[in-house]
């Protein structure tokens, strides 16, 4: 009765809407004209649970676009970033390089933030044959995926950021070696890789593991976690951490006056707010870096100089893996010669592979994989300052072990 | 296997864990008592005091716990206008559900206006006592933790007596029981249940404070609780604020004795399997709660 | 008796069809229309990768192709039995991993894993609804939610099994294809399973059991009275709801590739679901379709005009709050009913008008309407004249 007739009006409303949107879509396409502007295509985290690194690395590639336009641009056209917001969602990451690729035509692309969100956008470069160079997706399964486009623009992969320490606990003195270890890490592949590389090479050499604690994102209370660390009275601490957790982590432990003879912990010590978030308590703990502003790199001291002048703040890890990001497709490009979709972009990714690219983290190159062959420089707090102690040829100071109480 | 000492500073973790919790889900089971209302957006009105009292600390210099002078009146005041401007309209039928899909909307919208206002960045206060603590009988307790739960519990404890000495609560307890009697008996139920829910929302602004002394806060954390709050308010049977005490203590020890065994993550689902163990065999909830029955 | 939303949507709808055709529907032509506006339908949706300007409009469609279906399939339970369900998310996430599962563990071919892993969720909606559906409306809606939140802690710890936090990654079910080709095959697939869930929908709607359920969307206690099994009824089409929301998120899986805990198990994609059914209508067989293109497109539009901010949320829950308040019919039938009245003044909607006025017009309503209502309760105006 009365229901066929609302049907229908409802029918009627539903061609209008459809028009609508086929009609709304069908605007917008890139406009590439050769002498125009080579037009860059990004999709980064700046709101949801990434936006914080999020908006270091959009800060890291507006710094290189400007300090590479003020040089001249690239093949003599200036450089224009398009960004694109994720929403820290995967859905919406890979809808971000879908339209960029295939609505803005975008003449590259070059990656987002956090391993969760490179998988997916890497294969929708890798799928419309686009050279994607990322400054985040640094846990070891990125380069399992078998992408023929992707490298990573840093030092070193999750697992390999702390082999200098490990070399070095492991040649000390039989007895003064650490027999015993405690880990807790981030359900987070890159944290977690950045704890189990270190643990697989402790465990190898004998080093006991006592706890394996893995704690997800939206943990909150570190007080369990930290009381059966404490309790384990292990010899190293190793945390596997992004910013806040380890700062929770570490607070937890030293309310239970926990005191282990070394304390190493990701991301979280090497945070300009740090010190003051655990109460300038942070006497010996340890970091893995892959970036120091005073770096002797040549193109470095142009990066912090501009960079500090532009924000008016000294750039920091995430910064600086996008602007190395761009200084790989610059080279890339000034080399080839080309800046387009299309065949150009396969001859990008043959030189990428095949070449090494001075950066401001130094000389980079890749494996077969896009994975870097680099380690990570060991930072620890001393005296109130973090320094370098590890490789013994930057180090600013002395590892001092076992630490100092906190 | 755990030695005494690590159980013992476990059991402690759990009580002061669960202080928190009982607090927090008297407020949520309290809304549900007067209005057979689910309050999704309790734990984001807990995490909106907790990013106040952080912004009163770190932008005004003031300490925290001084931050309740002014969003405990402020969220009683949110709580009576909540109900009498947006729940009390919606239509009795369909109100259970329809009540959800509001709070449930108004904690999306808390948590955007958190985010955009915040930012994403996850905060914490930094107060100079942040890692002391004091030992006992081998354990320790951290001194933020202990002031946390102490806020906790006398303000459970001043529910309580709220709700047993006074001429309101009684008024409320009646409105609670049987809300057409409770009218018939003279009392204006609707005025009674516009102070209910400010009262429910007054404890999640102390909750949010003692939140915010030991833990992260970001604008998504509500959904953490949220959780939690939900299964405890089924498993101590709706309504019931006394359950909801127990069921919290109890849950919250639970999950802290298991996080020995099981980790942090696996120990959380301790939660769920309760909530879904009660529905399938004693909807009612475990302490009381005779109105839980039929919704 | 009827509802009170029941009178009001009756209100609404009434004035659209004249005093004849409500004696006495011209039902050759109305069926024609009808047929010919379903045709008309079909032919934009299947007409829309030809126009499609890049692949990247092409998987726009293909995400508002996948919202409609999830809500399509969500509207089972809540269109009918007036339960809301924020938890379907959690559904279609374990018809995600279960295909995703079933292809790289198990070695199945993919669409065979996705009709399994499908099967397999219905299987599990079994238990599932026996824990929700014993108990009324708020229990229901916390052990919904409760779905989602343990779904996602299992999910994210058992990593031996999905890959955990560092994901999943599904193989293509059709390796050779290029992106656009891939896009355009998958979208033919979602439009398929969209006719398939209005399909079943629709023959729900006219058949008995249809009638049992909206009566225990309308009152549970009298449809239990006059011996409706309303347990078994609701089960049934719960778990019914759950197959095609599993269909739906293993048909994704297979397009998307790559699954991650965080996204598959969120409490805004059921959200999402609610927020499209009841904009569009839930008692109307297109209705959540329409919610799902106004919403997929105003998700678009908030995110370009309010990018870099949080505000996307806020507009969401604006948006869901208004409706609720004020439009739990959906909107567009409040938009119709407005329509309506503008154009017959005479018959004015019962909205918006004084409370006074509403009492009066109540009660005049009520008198003149009862057989009407009769009707409308027992079948939602299926019921032949």
């Amino acid at each position: 009765m009365t229901t066929r007739y609302r049907r229908m009006q409802w029918m009627t409303a539903l061609g209008v809407t459809m028009t609508l949107a086929l009609g709304a879509c069908g605007g917008g396409s890139g406009e590439s004209a050769a002498g125009g502007p080579i037009v860059i295509g990004i999709s980064l985290p700046l709101t949801g649970d990434f936006s914080e690194p999020g908006k270091g690395v959009q800060r890291g590639y507006e710094a290189w676009a400007k300090i590479t336009n003020e040089n001249g641009g690239l093949l003599g056209r200036q450089v224009e970033l398009k960004i694109l917001d994720d929403q820290s969602n995967a859905d919406r990451v890979v809808a971000d390089y879908e339209q960029l690729i295939g609505q803005e035509q975008v003449d590259l692309v070059v990656g987002p933030f956090s391993t969760r969100l490179v998988v997916p956008a890497a294969r929708v470069a890798e799928e419309y044959g686009m050279l994607f160079v990322e400054p985040a997706g640094a846990a070891k399964e990125v380069f399992e995926q078998g992408f023929k486009n992707l490298f990573y623009a840093a030092p070193a992969v999750a697992n390999d950021h702390y082999n200098h320490l490990a070399d070095y606990l492991l040649a000390l003195p039989e007895d003064q070696k650490p027999k015993t270890a405690a880990y807790a890490a981030m359900d987070d592949p890159f944290a977690q890789g950045t704890a189990y590389g270190l643990k697989e090479k402790l465990e190898a050499a004998g080093i006991r593991t006592l706890v394996n604690e893995v704690y997800p994102p939206n943990t909150t209370d570190f007080g369990s976690i930290a009381a059966k660390i404490a309790a384990s009275k292990a010899d190293l601490v190793v945390g596997g951490s992004q910013y806040q957790d380890g700062v929770n982590l570490i607070v937890a432990l030293q309310q239970l006056q926990y005191q282990p003879k070394l304390a190493a912990f990701s991301t979280a010590p090497t945070n300009p707010e740090f010190a003051a978030a655990i109460g300038n308590k942070t006497e010996g703990i340890l970091s893995p870096t892959g970036y120091a502003q005073d770096a002797p790199y040549p193109s470095n001291q142009e990066f912090v100089q501009k960079y500090t002048a532009q924000f008016g703040a000294a750039p920091e890890e995430d910064e600086a893996n996008a602007y190395t990001t761009g200084q790989v497709v610059a080279a890339a490009v000034t080399a080839v010669g080309c800046a387009e979709q299309g065949e150009c972009q396969q001859k990008l990714v043959e030189w990428v592979r095949n070449n090494t690219v001075e950066t401001v983290v130094g000389p980079l190159s890749w494996d077969e994989t896009g994975k870097p062959k680099g380690a990570h420089m060991i930072q620890q707090w001393l005296g109130g300052e973090i320094k370098i102690v590890l490789p013994a040829d930057a180090k600013e100071a002395d590892l001092v072990y076992p630490k100092p109480a906190w | 296997m755990p030695s005494g000492a690590l159980l013992f500073q476990s059991v402690i973790l759990g009580l002061l864990l669960g202080g928190l919790y009982a607090l927090l889900a008297a407020g949520l089971t309290l809304y549900f008592g007067i209005m057979r209302v689910v309050m999704i957006a309790h734990s984001a009105f807990l995490i909106l005091a907790a990013y106040l009292a952080w912004w009163s600390h770190s932008r005004l210099g003031v300490d925290p716990l001084l931050s309740m002078i002014v969003t405990v009146p402020l969220f009683f005041g949110f709580g009576v206008l909540l109900q009498r401007m947006l729940l009390a309209r919606l239509r009795p039928v369909t109100l259970t559900m329809m009540s959800v899909l509001l709070t449930f909307a108004i904690a999306l919208t808390i948590e955007g206006l958190l985010g955009y206002v915040f930012t994403g960045t996850q905060r914490r206060i930094q107060l100079g006592y942040g890692s002391a603590s004091f030992g006992l009988f081998g354990a320790r307790i951290a001194v933020v933790k202990l002031i946390a739960f102490g806020l906790a519990a006398v303000a459970l404890l001043t529910l309580y007596l709220l709700m047993k000495k006074t001429t309101f609560g009684w008024a409320l307890r009646a409105t609670i029981q049987h809300r057409d009697a409770a009218r018939l008996v003279g009392i204006e139920t609707e005025r009674i249940a516009g102070y209910g829910f400010g009262i429910g929302l007054a404890t999640a602004a102390v909750g949010g404070t003692a939140l915010a002394l030991d833990t992260t806060i970001y604008p998504s954390l509500h959904w953490h609780w949220i959780g939690p709050l939900m299964a405890i308010i089924v498993v101590g049977g709706l309504g019931s604020v006394p359950g909801a005490a127990m069921a919290a203590m109890v849950l919250g020890l639970t999950q802290s004795l298991l996080q020995i065994p099981l980790g942090t993550t696996w120990a959380q689902t301790i939660f769920y399997l309760a909530l879904f163990a009660t529905l399938a065999f004693r909807p009612q909830g475990f302490f009381g709660g005779r109105l839980a029955q039929r919704f | 008796m009827p509802s009170a939303s029941e009178r009001t949507m009756a209100a609404a709808a009434t004035p659209g069809a004249t005093p004849a055709a409500r004696v006495s529907a011209p039902r050759p032509v109305g069926r024609i229309v009808q047929v010919a506006l379903v045709l008309v339908l079909a032919a934009g949706v299947l007409s829309f990768p030809a126009l499609a300007p890049n692949p990247y409009i092409l998987s726009a469609g293909i995400v508002v192709l996948n919202y409609a279906v999830l809500s399509t399939s969500w509207n089972f339970v809540g269109g009918f039995t007036g339960y809301i369900s924020l938890g379907h998310g959690a559904l279609a996430g374990l018809g995600a991993y279960g295909t995703a599962l079933l292809v790289t563990r198990a070695g199945l071919p993919s669409f065979v894993a996705l009709v399994v892993a499908a099967l397999l969720v219905a299987a599990l909606a079994v238990p599932i609804g026996f824990a929700a559906l014993r108990v009324r409306g708020a229990s229901f809606v916390i052990v919904s939610i409760a779905l989602v939140l343990i779904l996602l802690l299992v999910f994210q710890s058992w990593s031996s099994l999905t890959g955990g936090s560092r994901g999943l990654v599904v193989p293509r079910p059709f390796p050779g294809l290029l992106r656009p080709e891939h896009h355009r095959v998958f979208y033919f697939l979602f439009a398929a399973l969209l006719g398939l869930a209005l399909l079943a929908w629709w023959l729900i709607d006219r058949s008995r059991f249809g009638l049992g359920l909206k009566a225990i969307r309308e009152d549970e206690d009298k449809a239990e009275a006059l011996g409706t099994p309303t347990f078994a009824y609701k089960l049934v089409v719960f778990v019914v709801s759950a197959g095609f929301t599993g269909l739906a998120g293993g048909l994704y899986a297979l397009w998307f590739g790559d699954l991650d805990p965080v996204f598959q198990f969120s409490i805004l994609t059921g959200s999402y679901m609610v927020l499209m059914a009841l904009l569009g209508g839930v008692r109307n067989l297109f209705g959540p379709l329409v919610g799902a293109l106004v919403v997929g497109i105003a998700l678009e539009y908030f995110k370009v005009e309010f990018g870099d901010t949080q505000l996307h949320l806020v507009a969401t829950g604006v948006l869901l709050a208004l409706v609720v308040l004020f439009m739990p019919d959906g909107v567009l039938p409040a938009v119709g009913g407005l329509l309506n009245r503008l154009f017959r003044p005479a018959q004015s909607s019962i909205r918006e008008v004084t409370a006074g006025e509403l009492r009066d017009q109540r009660a005049a309503e009520a008198q003149e309407r009862e057989p009407v209502d009769a009707g409308t309760t027992a079948g939602s105006g299926e019921v032949r004249p």
